[in-house]
Protein backbone atom coordinates (compact mmCIF):
# COMPACT_ATOMS: atom_id res chain seq x y z
CA UNK A 1 0.00 0.00 0.00
CA UNK A 2 1.43 3.36 -1.00
CA UNK A 3 1.12 5.91 1.78
CA UNK A 4 2.70 8.85 0.01
CA UNK A 5 2.93 9.48 -3.68
CA UNK A 6 4.74 12.62 -4.80
CA UNK A 7 4.66 13.24 -8.54
CA UNK A 8 6.86 15.78 -10.32
CA UNK A 9 6.73 18.46 -7.67
CA UNK A 10 8.36 21.77 -8.52
CA UNK A 11 8.38 24.94 -6.49
CA UNK A 12 10.11 28.27 -6.98
CA UNK A 13 10.37 31.23 -4.65
CA UNK A 14 11.26 34.77 -5.61
CA UNK A 15 14.96 35.23 -4.88
CA UNK A 16 15.66 37.40 -1.85
CA UNK A 17 18.15 40.02 -3.09
CA UNK A 18 18.64 39.68 -6.79
CA UNK A 19 16.06 39.22 -9.47
CA UNK A 20 14.96 35.78 -10.60
CA UNK A 21 13.84 32.77 -8.64
CA UNK A 22 15.09 30.09 -6.27
CA UNK A 23 14.30 26.58 -7.46
CA UNK A 24 13.51 25.05 -4.08
CA UNK A 25 12.11 21.81 -5.59
CA UNK A 26 12.69 20.56 -9.14
CA UNK A 27 10.60 17.75 -10.52
CA UNK A 28 10.66 15.59 -7.39
CA UNK A 29 9.15 12.08 -7.43
CA UNK A 30 8.84 10.08 -4.25
CA UNK A 31 6.85 7.07 -3.01
CA UNK A 32 6.61 5.74 0.51
CA UNK A 33 5.10 2.34 1.28
CA UNK A 34 3.13 1.51 4.39
CA UNK A 35 5.30 0.63 7.39
CA UNK A 36 8.48 2.31 6.17
CA UNK A 37 10.75 4.71 7.97
CA UNK A 38 11.79 7.00 5.19
CA UNK A 39 14.53 9.61 5.24
CA UNK A 40 14.55 12.77 3.16
CA UNK A 41 18.14 13.91 3.28
CA UNK A 42 20.12 16.84 2.08
CA UNK A 43 22.18 19.80 3.24
CA UNK A 44 20.67 23.03 4.52
CA UNK A 45 18.77 24.81 1.80
CA UNK A 46 18.38 21.65 -0.31
CA UNK A 47 14.60 22.02 -0.37
CA UNK A 48 13.56 19.48 2.26
CA UNK A 49 11.24 21.73 4.22
CA UNK A 50 9.70 23.06 1.04
CA UNK A 51 8.79 19.52 0.02
CA UNK A 52 7.55 18.67 3.52
CA UNK A 53 5.35 21.78 3.50
CA UNK A 54 3.89 20.83 0.15
CA UNK A 55 3.22 17.29 1.37
CA UNK A 56 1.60 18.67 4.54
CA UNK A 57 -0.79 20.75 2.47
CA UNK A 58 0.42 24.12 3.73
CA UNK A 59 2.22 25.23 0.59
CA UNK A 60 1.02 25.00 -3.00
CA UNK A 61 3.53 23.62 -5.51
CA UNK A 62 3.99 25.28 -8.90
CA UNK A 63 3.29 21.92 -10.47
CA UNK A 64 2.91 18.27 -9.60
CA UNK A 65 0.67 16.26 -7.30
CA UNK A 66 0.77 14.72 -3.85
CA UNK A 67 -1.50 12.00 -2.53
CA UNK A 68 -1.68 10.48 0.94
CA UNK A 69 -3.44 7.10 0.83
CA UNK A 70 -5.05 8.22 -2.43
CA UNK A 71 -6.30 11.48 -0.93
CA UNK A 72 -5.16 14.42 -3.02
CA UNK A 73 -3.41 16.92 -0.78
CA UNK A 74 -4.12 19.84 -3.07
CA UNK A 75 -7.76 19.21 -3.93
CA UNK A 76 -8.95 17.11 -1.00
CA UNK A 77 -6.81 18.86 1.59
CA UNK A 78 -8.75 18.19 4.78
CA UNK A 79 -9.20 14.47 4.08
CA UNK A 80 -5.46 14.13 3.45
CA UNK A 81 -4.50 16.20 6.50
CA UNK A 82 -6.59 13.98 8.77
CA UNK A 83 -4.27 11.07 7.97
CA UNK A 84 -1.08 12.92 8.83
CA UNK A 85 0.68 14.18 11.90
CA UNK A 86 3.26 16.84 11.17
CA UNK A 87 6.11 18.17 13.32
CA UNK A 88 7.28 21.34 11.58
CA UNK A 89 10.89 22.43 11.63
CA UNK A 90 10.35 25.72 13.45
CA UNK A 91 9.52 25.54 17.13
CA UNK A 92 6.53 27.75 17.88
CA UNK A 93 4.36 27.80 20.98
CA UNK A 94 1.14 29.41 22.06
CA UNK A 95 1.76 32.32 24.38
CA UNK A 96 -1.46 32.06 26.35
CA UNK A 97 -1.96 28.36 26.99
CA UNK A 98 -0.50 25.70 29.21
CA UNK A 99 0.72 22.36 27.84
CA UNK A 100 -2.54 20.56 28.51
CA UNK A 101 -4.63 23.27 26.89
CA UNK A 102 -2.41 23.32 23.81
CA UNK A 103 -2.91 19.59 23.37
CA UNK A 104 -6.60 19.63 24.25
CA UNK A 105 -7.59 22.14 21.60
CA UNK A 106 -5.19 20.78 19.01
CA UNK A 107 -6.66 17.29 19.38
CA UNK A 108 -10.08 18.81 18.85
CA UNK A 109 -8.86 20.54 15.71
CA UNK A 110 -8.01 17.05 14.43
CA UNK A 111 -11.52 15.87 15.20
CA UNK A 112 -10.76 13.94 18.39
CA UNK A 113 -13.99 13.90 20.46
CA UNK A 114 -13.85 15.64 23.84
CA UNK A 115 -14.27 12.50 25.93
CA UNK A 116 -11.26 10.82 24.29
CA UNK A 117 -8.88 13.71 24.55
CA UNK A 118 -7.70 13.33 28.14
CA UNK A 119 -6.62 9.72 27.65
CA UNK A 120 -4.73 10.60 24.50
CA UNK A 121 -3.10 13.64 26.08
CA UNK A 122 -1.96 11.50 29.00
CA UNK A 123 -0.48 8.92 26.62
CA UNK A 124 1.33 11.50 24.49
CA UNK A 125 2.72 13.31 27.53
CA UNK A 126 3.94 10.01 28.97
CA UNK A 127 5.57 9.09 25.66
CA UNK A 128 7.43 12.38 25.61
CA UNK A 129 8.24 12.65 29.29
CA UNK A 130 6.21 15.79 29.78
CA UNK A 131 3.63 14.63 32.32
CA UNK A 132 4.98 16.86 35.06
CA UNK A 133 4.78 19.88 32.75
CA UNK A 134 1.10 19.38 32.10
CA UNK A 135 0.05 22.63 33.73
CA UNK A 136 3.12 24.68 32.82
CA UNK A 137 2.69 27.54 30.37
CA UNK A 138 3.96 26.30 27.03
CA UNK A 139 6.13 29.37 26.51
CA UNK A 140 8.04 28.74 29.75
CA UNK A 141 9.30 25.32 28.60
CA UNK A 142 12.93 24.78 27.60
CA UNK A 143 13.81 24.39 23.93
CA UNK A 144 13.96 20.62 24.13
CA UNK A 145 10.63 20.45 25.93
CA UNK A 146 9.02 22.68 23.34
CA UNK A 147 10.28 20.31 20.65
CA UNK A 148 8.73 17.41 22.56
CA UNK A 149 5.48 19.31 22.89
CA UNK A 150 5.42 19.79 19.12
CA UNK A 151 5.91 16.05 18.68
CA UNK A 152 3.17 15.34 21.22
CA UNK A 153 0.80 17.54 19.20
CA UNK A 154 1.57 15.62 16.04
CA UNK A 155 0.97 12.14 17.49
CA UNK A 156 -2.11 12.94 19.58
CA UNK A 157 -4.67 11.88 17.02
CA UNK A 158 -2.78 8.67 16.22
CA UNK A 159 -1.95 9.49 12.61
CA UNK A 160 -1.17 6.68 10.18
CA UNK A 161 1.54 8.80 8.63
CA UNK A 162 3.92 10.87 10.75
CA UNK A 163 6.14 13.57 9.26
CA UNK A 164 9.03 15.08 11.21
CA UNK A 165 11.01 17.97 9.74
CA UNK A 166 14.48 18.05 11.34
CA UNK A 167 13.24 16.70 14.67
CA UNK A 168 16.76 16.51 16.08
CA UNK A 169 18.17 19.86 14.94
CA UNK A 170 19.61 21.63 17.95
CA UNK A 171 18.65 18.82 20.30
CA UNK A 172 21.00 17.19 22.84
CA UNK A 173 22.12 13.58 22.52
CA UNK A 174 19.83 12.18 25.21
CA UNK A 175 16.74 13.74 23.69
CA UNK A 176 17.78 12.61 20.21
CA UNK A 177 17.88 9.02 21.38
CA UNK A 178 14.48 9.46 22.98
CA UNK A 179 12.99 10.88 19.84
CA UNK A 180 14.35 8.06 17.69
CA UNK A 181 13.17 5.45 20.19
CA UNK A 182 9.70 6.93 19.97
CA UNK A 183 9.82 6.97 16.18
CA UNK A 184 10.84 3.30 16.13
CA UNK A 185 8.12 2.38 18.61
CA UNK A 186 5.45 4.16 16.60
CA UNK A 187 6.72 2.52 13.45
CA UNK A 188 6.46 -0.91 15.09
CA UNK A 189 2.87 -0.07 15.98
CA UNK A 190 2.15 0.55 12.32
CA UNK A 191 2.85 4.24 11.73
CA UNK A 192 4.63 5.10 8.51
CA UNK A 193 7.34 7.71 9.09
CA UNK A 194 8.88 10.38 6.92
CA UNK A 195 11.59 12.54 8.43
CA UNK A 196 14.20 14.96 7.20
CA UNK A 197 17.64 15.51 8.56
CA UNK A 198 20.96 16.85 7.50
CA UNK A 199 22.70 14.47 9.92
CA UNK A 200 23.31 11.54 7.64
CA UNK A 201 24.38 9.13 10.42
CA UNK A 202 20.89 9.35 11.84
CA UNK A 203 19.37 8.20 8.61
CA UNK A 204 21.85 5.34 8.38
CA UNK A 205 20.65 4.00 11.70
CA UNK A 206 16.94 4.40 11.14
CA UNK A 207 15.80 4.25 7.56
CA UNK A 208 15.02 1.53 5.13
CA UNK A 209 14.79 3.92 2.25
CA UNK A 210 15.98 7.39 1.49
CA UNK A 211 15.85 10.23 -0.97
CA UNK A 212 18.88 12.46 -1.20
CA UNK A 213 18.20 15.93 -2.51
CA UNK A 214 20.51 18.77 -3.31
CA UNK A 215 19.66 22.16 -4.76
CA UNK A 216 16.04 21.06 -5.10
CA UNK A 217 16.83 17.96 -7.16
CA UNK A 218 16.71 14.27 -6.30
CA UNK A 219 20.25 12.97 -6.64
CA UNK A 220 19.77 9.47 -5.26
CA UNK A 221 16.78 7.47 -4.22
CA UNK A 222 16.03 3.94 -3.10
CA UNK A 223 16.63 1.42 -0.36
CA UNK A 224 19.53 2.31 1.88
CA UNK A 225 21.04 -1.17 1.49
CA UNK A 226 21.06 -0.95 -2.30
CA UNK A 227 22.61 2.46 -2.27
CA UNK A 228 25.30 1.39 0.17
CA UNK A 229 25.96 -1.73 -1.92
CA UNK A 230 26.34 0.39 -4.99
CA UNK A 231 28.92 2.45 -3.19
CA UNK A 232 30.64 -0.44 -1.40
CA UNK A 233 34.45 -0.49 -1.67
CA UNK A 234 34.15 3.05 -2.67
CA UNK A 235 36.77 4.89 -0.71
CA UNK A 236 40.39 4.47 0.14
CA UNK A 237 40.48 4.93 3.90
CA UNK A 238 43.87 5.77 5.34
CA UNK A 239 45.52 7.07 8.51
CA UNK A 240 48.57 9.30 8.62
CA UNK A 241 51.34 9.93 11.14
CA UNK A 242 51.39 13.60 10.32
CA UNK A 243 48.00 15.07 9.36
CA UNK A 244 49.30 18.50 8.37
CA UNK A 245 50.38 17.76 4.84
CA UNK A 246 49.40 18.71 1.34
CA UNK A 247 46.42 16.45 0.49
CA UNK A 248 45.26 14.97 -2.77
CA UNK A 249 42.22 16.72 -4.22
CA UNK A 250 38.86 15.27 -3.00
CA UNK A 251 40.30 13.91 0.22
CA UNK A 252 37.90 14.24 3.14
CA UNK A 253 38.85 14.12 6.76
CA UNK A 254 36.74 11.75 8.85
CA UNK A 255 37.69 11.69 12.55
CA UNK A 256 41.18 10.09 12.57
CA UNK A 257 40.87 8.78 9.04
CA UNK A 258 40.98 10.28 5.58
CA UNK A 259 38.87 9.14 2.66
CA UNK A 260 39.66 9.32 -1.01
CA UNK A 261 36.90 8.39 -3.46
CA UNK A 262 37.65 5.46 -5.74
CA UNK A 263 37.05 5.35 -9.47
CA UNK A 264 39.48 2.53 -10.10
CA UNK A 265 40.51 0.50 -7.03
CA UNK A 266 44.08 -0.47 -8.00
CA UNK A 267 44.92 2.84 -9.60
CA UNK A 268 43.53 5.00 -6.79
CA UNK A 269 45.15 2.86 -4.10
CA UNK A 270 48.45 3.34 -5.90
CA UNK A 271 47.84 7.06 -6.12
CA UNK A 272 47.34 7.37 -2.37
CA UNK A 273 50.40 5.26 -1.53
CA UNK A 274 52.57 7.26 -3.90
CA UNK A 275 51.37 10.60 -2.63
CA UNK A 276 51.68 9.98 1.13
CA UNK A 277 54.56 7.48 1.10
CA UNK A 278 56.16 6.94 4.51
CA UNK A 279 53.60 9.12 6.22
CA UNK A 280 50.94 6.35 5.83
CA UNK A 281 50.04 4.55 9.05
CA UNK A 282 47.40 2.32 7.43
CA UNK A 283 45.48 2.08 4.18
CA UNK A 284 42.50 0.03 3.00
CA UNK A 285 39.42 0.22 0.79
CA UNK A 286 36.06 0.63 2.54
CA UNK A 287 32.30 0.83 2.03
CA UNK A 288 31.27 4.43 1.85
CA UNK A 289 29.09 5.87 4.58
CA UNK A 290 26.03 7.84 3.59
CA UNK A 291 28.02 10.97 4.29
CA UNK A 292 30.73 10.02 1.81
CA UNK A 293 28.17 8.90 -0.75
CA UNK A 294 26.54 12.23 -0.41
CA UNK A 295 29.79 14.14 -0.76
CA UNK A 296 30.68 12.18 -3.86
CA UNK A 297 27.30 12.62 -5.46
CA UNK A 298 27.17 16.34 -4.88
CA UNK A 299 30.75 16.62 -6.04
CA UNK A 300 29.98 14.81 -9.30
CA UNK A 301 27.01 17.09 -9.75
CA UNK A 302 29.23 20.14 -9.93
CA UNK B 1 -18.27 19.80 13.80
CA UNK B 2 -15.79 18.81 16.50
CA UNK B 3 -13.14 20.57 14.44
CA UNK B 4 -14.94 23.90 14.43
CA UNK B 5 -16.08 23.82 18.05
CA UNK B 6 -12.59 22.96 19.25
CA UNK B 7 -11.24 26.02 17.49
CA UNK B 8 -14.15 28.09 18.80
CA UNK B 9 -13.46 26.88 22.34
CA UNK B 10 -9.77 27.69 21.93
CA UNK B 11 -10.48 31.24 20.83
CA UNK B 12 -13.00 31.79 23.61
CA UNK B 13 -10.44 30.51 26.10
CA UNK B 14 -7.94 32.97 24.67
CA UNK B 15 -10.05 36.03 25.41
CA UNK B 16 -11.18 34.64 28.76
CA UNK B 17 -7.55 34.67 29.84
CA UNK B 18 -7.49 38.39 29.17
CA UNK B 19 -10.95 39.05 30.46
CA UNK B 20 -10.25 42.30 32.25
CA UNK B 21 -8.43 43.80 29.25
CA UNK B 22 -11.25 42.58 27.03
CA UNK B 23 -13.93 44.26 29.05
CA UNK B 24 -12.30 47.30 30.48
CA UNK B 25 -11.62 49.49 27.49
CA UNK B 26 -15.04 49.31 25.78
CA UNK B 27 -16.76 49.83 29.10
CA UNK B 28 -14.68 52.86 29.99
CA UNK B 29 -15.42 54.28 26.55
CA UNK B 30 -19.12 53.66 27.14
CA UNK B 31 -19.12 55.38 30.51
CA UNK B 32 -17.29 58.39 29.05
CA UNK B 33 -19.70 58.79 26.18
CA UNK B 34 -22.73 58.46 28.44
CA UNK B 35 -21.37 60.96 30.93
CA UNK B 36 -20.59 63.53 28.27
CA UNK B 37 -23.87 63.14 26.41
CA UNK B 38 -25.88 62.77 29.59
CA UNK B 39 -24.63 66.09 30.90
CA UNK B 40 -24.45 68.13 27.71
CA UNK B 41 -27.64 67.00 26.07
CA UNK B 42 -29.89 66.68 29.07
CA UNK B 43 -33.54 67.20 28.24
CA UNK B 44 -33.15 66.75 24.49
CA UNK B 45 -34.84 63.91 22.71
CA UNK B 46 -35.31 62.11 19.40
CA UNK B 47 -38.99 61.55 18.73
CA UNK B 48 -39.73 61.19 22.42
CA UNK B 49 -36.68 59.06 23.19
CA UNK B 50 -34.21 60.75 25.53
CA UNK B 51 -31.06 61.55 23.57
CA UNK B 52 -28.78 59.63 25.92
CA UNK B 53 -30.91 56.54 25.47
CA UNK B 54 -30.85 56.93 21.71
CA UNK B 55 -27.05 57.10 21.76
CA UNK B 56 -26.79 54.26 24.29
CA UNK B 57 -28.37 51.76 21.88
CA UNK B 58 -25.96 52.83 19.15
CA UNK B 59 -22.98 52.50 21.47
CA UNK B 60 -23.94 48.95 22.43
CA UNK B 61 -23.94 47.97 18.78
CA UNK B 62 -20.64 49.77 18.31
CA UNK B 63 -19.12 47.52 20.98
CA UNK B 64 -20.30 44.45 19.08
CA UNK B 65 -18.90 45.73 15.78
CA UNK B 66 -15.55 46.74 17.21
CA UNK B 67 -14.93 43.68 19.26
CA UNK B 68 -16.08 41.16 16.68
CA UNK B 69 -13.88 42.76 14.04
CA UNK B 70 -10.78 43.22 16.14
CA UNK B 71 -10.81 39.91 18.04
CA UNK B 72 -10.09 37.57 15.10
CA UNK B 73 -7.90 40.13 13.31
CA UNK B 74 -5.73 40.55 16.35
CA UNK B 75 -5.48 36.80 17.01
CA UNK B 76 -4.55 36.02 13.40
CA UNK B 77 -1.95 38.75 13.00
CA UNK B 78 -0.40 37.70 16.29
CA UNK B 79 -0.42 34.09 15.09
CA UNK B 80 1.45 35.06 11.95
CA UNK B 81 4.04 37.01 13.88
CA UNK B 82 4.61 34.33 16.51
CA UNK B 83 4.27 31.48 14.01
CA UNK B 84 1.37 29.70 15.71
CA UNK B 85 -0.66 30.17 12.53
CA UNK B 86 0.96 26.86 11.57
CA UNK B 87 -1.67 25.11 13.72
CA UNK B 88 -4.41 26.44 11.44
CA UNK B 89 -2.37 25.53 8.38
CA UNK B 90 -1.77 21.94 9.43
CA UNK B 91 -5.07 20.98 11.05
CA UNK B 92 -7.78 19.44 8.86
CA UNK B 93 -10.33 22.21 9.40
CA UNK B 94 -12.24 23.54 6.43
CA UNK B 95 -11.69 27.25 5.76
CA UNK B 96 -15.40 27.95 6.25
CA UNK B 97 -15.24 26.34 9.68
CA UNK B 98 -12.17 28.36 10.59
CA UNK B 99 -14.02 31.52 9.61
CA UNK B 100 -17.13 30.59 11.57
CA UNK B 101 -15.20 29.44 14.63
CA UNK B 102 -13.36 32.75 14.86
CA UNK B 103 -16.51 34.73 14.06
CA UNK B 104 -18.56 32.94 16.72
CA UNK B 105 -15.80 33.43 19.27
CA UNK B 106 -15.76 37.09 18.32
CA UNK B 107 -19.52 37.26 18.75
CA UNK B 108 -19.24 35.61 22.16
CA UNK B 109 -16.71 38.18 23.25
CA UNK B 110 -18.87 41.01 21.93
CA UNK B 111 -21.97 39.66 23.64
CA UNK B 112 -20.19 39.27 26.96
CA UNK B 113 -18.84 42.81 26.71
CA UNK B 114 -22.24 44.20 25.85
CA UNK B 115 -23.94 42.39 28.71
CA UNK B 116 -21.40 43.62 31.24
CA UNK B 117 -21.48 47.13 29.80
CA UNK B 118 -25.28 47.12 29.98
CA UNK B 119 -25.34 45.84 33.54
CA UNK B 120 -23.01 48.58 34.67
CA UNK B 121 -24.50 51.51 32.78
CA UNK B 122 -28.15 50.81 32.05
CA UNK B 123 -29.17 52.22 35.46
CA UNK B 124 -28.12 55.68 34.36
CA UNK B 125 -29.98 55.51 31.07
CA UNK B 126 -33.59 56.70 31.29
CA UNK B 127 -36.36 54.78 29.56
CA UNK B 128 -34.16 52.08 28.01
CA UNK B 129 -36.32 49.18 26.88
CA UNK B 130 -35.89 45.99 24.92
CA UNK B 131 -38.93 45.82 22.74
CA UNK B 132 -38.07 42.59 20.92
CA UNK B 133 -35.47 40.50 22.81
CA UNK B 134 -35.48 37.67 20.29
CA UNK B 135 -34.87 39.92 17.31
CA UNK B 136 -32.28 41.79 19.35
CA UNK B 137 -30.31 38.58 19.84
CA UNK B 138 -30.62 37.82 16.14
CA UNK B 139 -29.31 41.29 15.31
CA UNK B 140 -26.38 40.85 17.68
CA UNK B 141 -25.57 37.32 16.46
CA UNK B 142 -25.68 38.32 12.80
CA UNK B 143 -23.64 41.45 13.41
CA UNK B 144 -21.09 39.47 15.41
CA UNK B 145 -20.71 36.90 12.65
CA UNK B 146 -20.73 39.54 9.92
CA UNK B 147 -17.92 41.58 11.42
CA UNK B 148 -16.22 38.49 12.78
CA UNK B 149 -15.96 37.10 9.25
CA UNK B 150 -14.79 40.49 8.04
CA UNK B 151 -12.16 40.45 10.80
CA UNK B 152 -11.02 36.95 9.81
CA UNK B 153 -10.75 38.03 6.18
CA UNK B 154 -8.73 41.06 7.12
CA UNK B 155 -6.60 39.11 9.60
CA UNK B 156 -5.75 36.56 6.94
CA UNK B 157 -4.62 39.25 4.50
CA UNK B 158 -2.93 41.71 6.87
CA UNK B 159 0.72 41.27 7.67
CA UNK B 160 1.18 43.45 10.72
CA UNK B 161 -0.53 45.37 13.46
CA UNK B 162 -0.02 48.71 11.73
CA UNK B 163 -2.49 47.72 9.06
CA UNK B 164 -5.00 46.80 11.76
CA UNK B 165 -4.58 50.21 13.39
CA UNK B 166 -5.02 51.90 10.03
CA UNK B 167 -8.19 50.02 9.15
CA UNK B 168 -9.70 50.48 12.59
CA UNK B 169 -8.83 54.18 12.69
CA UNK B 170 -9.40 55.26 9.12
CA UNK B 171 -12.15 52.95 7.93
CA UNK B 172 -14.10 51.27 10.69
CA UNK B 173 -14.30 54.13 13.21
CA UNK B 174 -15.43 56.76 10.65
CA UNK B 175 -18.01 54.34 9.30
CA UNK B 176 -19.28 53.65 12.79
CA UNK B 177 -19.55 57.32 13.63
CA UNK B 178 -21.30 58.15 10.36
CA UNK B 179 -23.73 55.28 10.72
CA UNK B 180 -26.12 57.21 12.93
CA UNK B 181 -25.01 56.41 16.44
CA UNK B 182 -25.31 59.99 17.61
CA UNK B 183 -28.12 61.30 15.43
CA UNK B 184 -31.08 60.03 13.46
CA UNK B 185 -30.15 59.64 9.80
CA UNK B 186 -33.53 61.03 8.81
CA UNK B 187 -32.57 64.39 10.28
CA UNK B 188 -29.69 64.80 7.83
CA UNK B 189 -30.16 67.08 4.81
CA UNK B 190 -30.28 65.45 1.36
CA UNK B 191 -28.22 63.77 -0.04
CA UNK B 192 -26.48 62.80 3.22
CA UNK B 193 -29.46 60.89 4.56
CA UNK B 194 -29.48 58.72 1.44
CA UNK B 195 -25.71 58.28 1.42
CA UNK B 196 -25.79 57.21 5.04
CA UNK B 197 -28.13 54.39 4.17
CA UNK B 198 -25.42 52.96 1.92
CA UNK B 199 -23.13 52.74 4.93
CA UNK B 200 -23.59 49.07 5.84
CA UNK B 201 -23.07 49.87 9.51
CA UNK B 202 -26.15 52.05 9.52
CA UNK B 203 -28.22 48.88 9.19
CA UNK B 204 -26.66 47.18 12.18
CA UNK B 205 -27.30 50.18 14.37
CA UNK B 206 -30.73 50.80 12.92
CA UNK B 207 -31.88 47.21 13.47
CA UNK B 208 -30.49 47.10 16.98
CA UNK B 209 -32.18 50.37 17.91
CA UNK B 210 -35.42 49.06 16.51
CA UNK B 211 -35.24 45.84 18.53
CA UNK B 212 -34.54 47.78 21.71
CA UNK B 213 -36.14 51.23 21.56
CA UNK B 214 -38.59 50.46 18.78
CA UNK B 215 -37.17 53.37 16.75
CA UNK B 216 -35.93 52.95 13.18
CA UNK B 217 -34.64 55.36 10.50
CA UNK B 218 -34.86 52.72 7.81
CA UNK B 219 -37.29 49.83 7.61
CA UNK B 220 -35.90 47.24 10.05
CA UNK B 221 -36.57 44.34 7.69
CA UNK B 222 -34.51 46.05 4.99
CA UNK B 223 -31.70 46.39 7.52
CA UNK B 224 -32.05 42.73 8.51
CA UNK B 225 -31.87 41.72 4.83
CA UNK B 226 -28.77 43.86 4.24
CA UNK B 227 -27.00 42.38 7.28
CA UNK B 228 -27.94 38.82 6.37
CA UNK B 229 -26.89 39.41 2.77
CA UNK B 230 -23.48 40.78 3.71
CA UNK B 231 -22.97 37.94 6.19
CA UNK B 232 -23.65 35.32 3.54
CA UNK B 233 -21.34 37.02 1.05
CA UNK B 234 -18.65 37.28 3.74
CA UNK B 235 -18.98 33.58 4.45
CA UNK B 236 -17.96 32.83 0.87
CA UNK B 237 -15.26 35.49 0.79
CA UNK B 238 -13.73 34.18 4.02
CA UNK B 239 -13.46 30.67 2.60
CA UNK B 240 -11.52 31.80 -0.44
CA UNK B 241 -9.25 34.17 1.41
CA UNK B 242 -8.55 31.69 4.20
CA UNK B 243 -7.75 28.84 1.83
CA UNK B 244 -5.31 31.00 -0.09
CA UNK B 245 -3.74 32.67 2.93
CA UNK B 246 -3.11 29.45 4.85
CA UNK B 247 -1.27 27.90 1.93
CA UNK B 248 1.27 30.66 1.88
CA UNK B 249 4.56 30.14 3.58
CA UNK B 250 5.12 32.61 6.41
CA UNK B 251 8.80 31.87 6.92
N1 LIG C 1 9.22 31.31 1.87
C1 LIG C 1 10.34 31.36 1.14
N2 LIG C 1 10.63 32.43 0.40
C2 LIG C 1 11.76 32.49 -0.34
N3 LIG C 1 12.66 31.50 -0.41
C3 LIG C 1 12.43 30.40 0.30
C4 LIG C 1 11.27 30.25 1.12
N4 LIG C 1 11.31 29.04 1.71
C5 LIG C 1 12.44 28.45 1.28
N5 LIG C 1 13.13 29.25 0.44
C6 LIG C 1 14.40 28.93 -0.25
O1 LIG C 1 14.25 27.65 -0.85
C7 LIG C 1 15.41 26.88 -0.68
C8 LIG C 1 15.08 25.60 0.04
O2 LIG C 1 14.75 25.87 1.38
P1 LIG C 1 14.25 24.76 2.40
O3 LIG C 1 13.19 23.96 1.76
O4 LIG C 1 13.90 25.44 3.67
O5 LIG C 1 15.57 23.87 2.58
P2 LIG C 1 15.95 22.81 3.70
O6 LIG C 1 14.74 22.53 4.51
O7 LIG C 1 16.42 21.63 2.94
O8 LIG C 1 17.03 23.42 4.52
C9 LIG C 1 16.40 27.76 0.07
O9 LIG C 1 17.24 28.37 -0.88
C10 LIG C 1 15.54 28.79 0.73
O10 LIG C 1 16.22 30.00 0.88
MG1 LIG D 1 14.43 22.67 6.51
Amino acid sequence: MTVLNVQSISKTFPAKQKQGVVHANRDIHLQIEEGQIYGLLGPNGAGKSTLINIISGILLPDQGSVTIYDKDVIHDTEAAKRLMGVVPQEIVVEMAFNVEEVLYYYAGMYGVPQQERNTLIEAALTDLDLLDKRLAKARTLSGGMKRRLMIAKAILHKPKFLILDEPTAGVDVALRQKIWALVRRMNEQGTTILFTTHYLEEAEQLCEAITLIDQGKVIKQGSLKDIQKEFAENVVAFELYDNKVEHLPNVHENATQFHFPITDLAEDMQKVIQHYGDNLKSVKSEAASLEQIFLQLTHHGN
Amino acid sequence: MTYMWALYAREVKRFQKLLIDTLLSPIIQMVLFLTVFGITLQGQDVEGIPFVTFVFAGLLMMIMVNSSFSNPTFALILGKNVGTIIDLQLAPIKPGSIGLAYALAAFSRGLLTILVAMLITVWFVPEFTISNPFLMLVALLLTGIQFGLLGVTFGMIAKNFESLTIVMGFVLQPMIFLAGIFYPIASLPAPFDLISRFNPLHHNINLFRYTTLGYADTHPMLSLAVIAGITIVMYFVVQRVTRTALRKSYS
